[in-house]
């Protein structure tokens, strides 16, 4: 049991909160959240330069290498800082494209990938808002060497900065297919974007006879099923680690702000009952932090573990959510409004709890773990 | 990172699980806690046995008869144990009296005292808590006065467990009532077999005697039984909390617990088949298998720390916490689970899983009570661990 970081680590983490103090800092994630789409290109861009899309990327295909436990550092830091960039969705897809795609797919798409030349978001989710994969309904049908694909994704997010959606659809009604589809600037293919608490661009995508090369199809059949899961589980982790930063950084700033608000004559944070809240706040975020790094650590070894992964995106998902309404219980009244920060956390963090599978989808997940 | 075991780790673990395998009675199913007044004659031989393997002291240094083990290894140790529901492992004089002794002791004290512990020869038991004395445990008053070579001591301790079965007994006692309350404590080795040490028994919600009061009338104790210097006996005795505050016992009985009941549930013999069918039974399951993992990992930290040569007061405070607490939320699970069979006593004709769930919910109640109740380890999270100013 090491629960230290690794050199390469500690540089990753104290790189990435020298570069986001500066760069995600709240009035940008506020013009984002309003719809300043340049802000987010600007971010991304140079996060792009930064060579984070290619962190988990393997060096024969232009990535750095580096392991799931990394990524999870780097993620901690941008949930803490609510960086307002496709970073998750990113590396999950090009982690299960490294996973699951043919050789020639790969070193066609990883190296833009690593680059920043494409772009790939999640298109999973349909209508019924479920994770689960053999819910999907979106149809393909096949024709020689194309698919044409006709039908709705719902709550991708980054649909409209991302040049990709790794889409899950199901050929002649029948075969589940993972596929890499064209969505930037594509005709046959209608955003529709929708308000969404995490205070970043959420669309739907709806298909309209889209024509798609064959060869964009990264898996079909169980290996789909499977691809899915893994991309599931794996976001589901992401989420957990980003949820992990975050839920950090809501506990140091109520302790910071309750430590220097006084009432009676004495700073609110000196109060049991104060001190309890952020107490039971401490825990919480330190147990998402380990589970979230003990599930990332099993996404570097053969294979990963469903049940680290569930358990993470369970505690993240229920914990940091509590965690933020007892913050704006330790805020009062001041923590209610629109103009302090805490709002955009608990935001957030309600976003991410139903991002990868809810926490009612990895308990079923888990449970089937434990043969219930 | 990395969340596995070393092989050595891993080696130990397969070695201590089949010990147990042979020495714990076939369907044994515990009680848990060595403190408990019933298997005492279990708990000393599988203390002997443990003793003899090296297992007992094994982070204490070779010549202490321990191996100069990681704390991890002492963590895997006390989990095995506890997630087996084993008694014998002594905690009071392994793993709280002994460091103690180890940092705090004179040379001839651990000659004395740590051999014999190491051995599984004596058992000690822990007297700091007074009537008057509970979380503010500072205001303690049991007075040790000195007279010639001895110190006199008069008072009373209470809660003490294992008090009926301990030969020797470590506390905290006030030699200087004029001083600050801090200031005028120490720390000091009595044998129980002394005159004017009466040991009252005490029963417990569960049914069970499992602590004592101790009442001392005029008790002469040789003055080198002092541990550290007179009137610094709170810094010695503060160590030994910390040392006695980790989650990993509730963690890995929580663990047992819960696995208990996942293969009730699954049972074809169990008598509530609604449990099998109720689709919020697995969801709800699945989130104390969660929680359990969460507080395991707590504890895991804490040794981890220690390893590197912290004193993660906080993070060992937050592992007391959360494990004890998980502990509770299995076992009230596990009782609403079996229903109107959960409410049956042990030895009850129907009573599912012999009552064993009843029985543990009563029992450990004590877990957010005992070491620092929870309230008191919030304090310390909140404080030394956040920085949280007290005034």
């Amino acid at each position: 049991m090491d629960f230290g970081l690794t050199e390469t680590q500690e540089l990753i983490r104290a790189s990435a909160r020298e570069f986001l103090q500066d760069r995600s800092k709240s009035d940008i994630v506020r013009a984002v959240a309003e719809g300043d789409n340049e802000a987010i290109t600007s971010l991304w861009n140079d996060i792009v330069d930064l060579g984070w899309p290619s962190l988990t990327i393997s060096e024969e295909h232009g990535g750095a290498g580096l392991s799931f436990s990394d990524l999870a550092v780097l993620l901690e830091e941008l949930g803490a800082s609510l960086a307002p960039t496709p970073l998750v969705e990113s590396s999950i897809s090009s982690w299960v494209i490294d996973r699951f795609a043919p050789d020639s797919l790969k070193s066609d798409l990883l190296p833009q990938i690593a680059n920043g030349d494409i772009l790939f978001t999640p298109a999973i989710v349909e209508q019924d808002a479920s994770w689960d994969p053999e819910s999907v309904k979106v149809a393909a049908t096949r024709s020689g060497s194309t698919l044409v694909a006709t039908g709705e994704k719902r709550f991708v997010a980054f649909a409209e900065q991302a040049t990709h959606a790794l889409t899950l659809v199901r050929i002649n009604n029948e075969e589940p297919a993972l596929v890499a589809i064209p969505i930037w600037k594509a005709d046959g293919v209608e955003q529709t974007p929708v308000a969404h608490a995490s205070g970043v661009p959420v669309s739907s995508l709806t298909f309209n006879e889209l024509e798609v090369p064959a060869g964009n199809i990264i898996a079909t059949g169980n290996k789909a099923i499977k691809a899915v899961e893994e991309l599931t589980a794996a976001g589901g982790v992401a989420r957990a680690a980003q949820l992990a930063g975050l839920g950090r950084a809501v506990v140091d700033a109520t302790v910071e702000y309750t430590a220097n608000r006084e009432q009676f004559g004495r700073p609110v944070g000196t109060f049991q009952a104060v001190q309890h809240h952020l107490a039971e706040m401490a825990i919480a975020a330190k147990q998402v932090n380990h589970l979230a790094h003990s599930a990332a650590w099993s996404f570097s070894q053969e294979g990963y573990s469903v049940v680290a992964a569930a358990q993470a995106k369970i505690a993240a998902s229920d914990k940091i959510a509590e965690l933020c309404w007892t913050a704006h219980q330790c805020h009062g009244a001041i923590g209610f409004t629109w103009q302090h920060d805490l709002h955009l956390y608990t935001r957030r963090a309600l976003a991410w709890k139903t991002d990868y599978g809810d926490s009612a989808f990895h308990k079923s997940k888990l449970a089937n773990a434990m043969g219930l | 990172m990395r969340f596995d075991f070393t092989p050595e780790e891993k080696d130990f673990k397969r070695q201590l699980s089949s010990f147990l395998d042979d020495v714990l009675p076939a369907d044994w199913h515990g009680p848990a806690d060595e403190s408990r007044d019933d298997h005492w004659e279990l708990n000393q031989d599988i203390k002997k046995g443990l003793a003899q393997r090296g297992w007992l002291v094994m982070s204490w240094p070779k010549e202490y008869g321990g191996s100069d083990s990681s704390p991890m290894m002492n963590t895997i140790f006390a989990e095995e144990m506890a997630y087996r529901r084993a008694p014998g492992h002594d905690r009071f004089g392994t793993r709280m009296f002994g460091p103690t002794l180890l940092r705090f002791g004179t040379e001839e004290q651990r000659k004395k005292h740590l051999g014999s512990i190491a051995r599984g020869e004596i058992q000690w038991c822990q007297g700091y808590s007074e009537p008057n004395s509970g979380s503010d445990l500072a205001s303690l008053q049991t007075r040790a006065v000195a007279d010639g070579d001895t110190f006199v001591i008069t008072g009373a301790k209470i809660w003490t467990s294992l008090a009926h079965r301990a030969d020797m007994m470590f506390m905290l006692v006030r030699t200087d009532p004029e001083a600050a309350p801090h200031k005028g404590i120490s720390l000091i080795l009595v044998d129980m077999k002394s005159p004017g040490v009466e040991v009252l028994p005490i029963v417990n919600m569960a049914g069970v005697h499992s602590f004592n009061q101790v009442v001392f009338d005029n008790v002469r104790v040789p003055k080198s039984n002092l541990v550290g210097d007179l009137n610094d006996g709170w810094r010695a005795g503060m160590t030994v909390l910390n040392f006695e505050r980790s989650g990993i016992d509730y963690a890995a009985w929580a663990r047992a617990a819960l696995e208990e009941m996942v293969d009730y549930v699954k049972s074809d013999e169990a008598l509530v088949t609604s449990a099998k069918t109720d689709p919020t039974v697995r969801i709800k399951l699945a989130e104390l298998h969660m929680e359990v993992e969460a507080a395991r990992l707590m504890c895991y930290d804490v040794s981890y720390r220690q390893g590197k040569g912290e004193i993660p007061s906080s993070e060992a405070s937050m592992s007391k916490v959360a494990a004890s607490e998980v502990y509770l939320k299995v076992l009230d699970y596990g009782v609403e689970i079996l229903g109107m069979y959960g409410v049956l006593e042990p030895g009850s004709k129907q009573a599912e899983l012999q009552g064993r769930f009843f029985k543990m919910r009563l029992f450990y109640t004590s877990g957010p009570i005992l070491a620092g109740t929870n309230e008191i380890q919030k304090n310390i999270i909140a404080q030394r661990g956040l920085g949280l100013p007290r005034k």
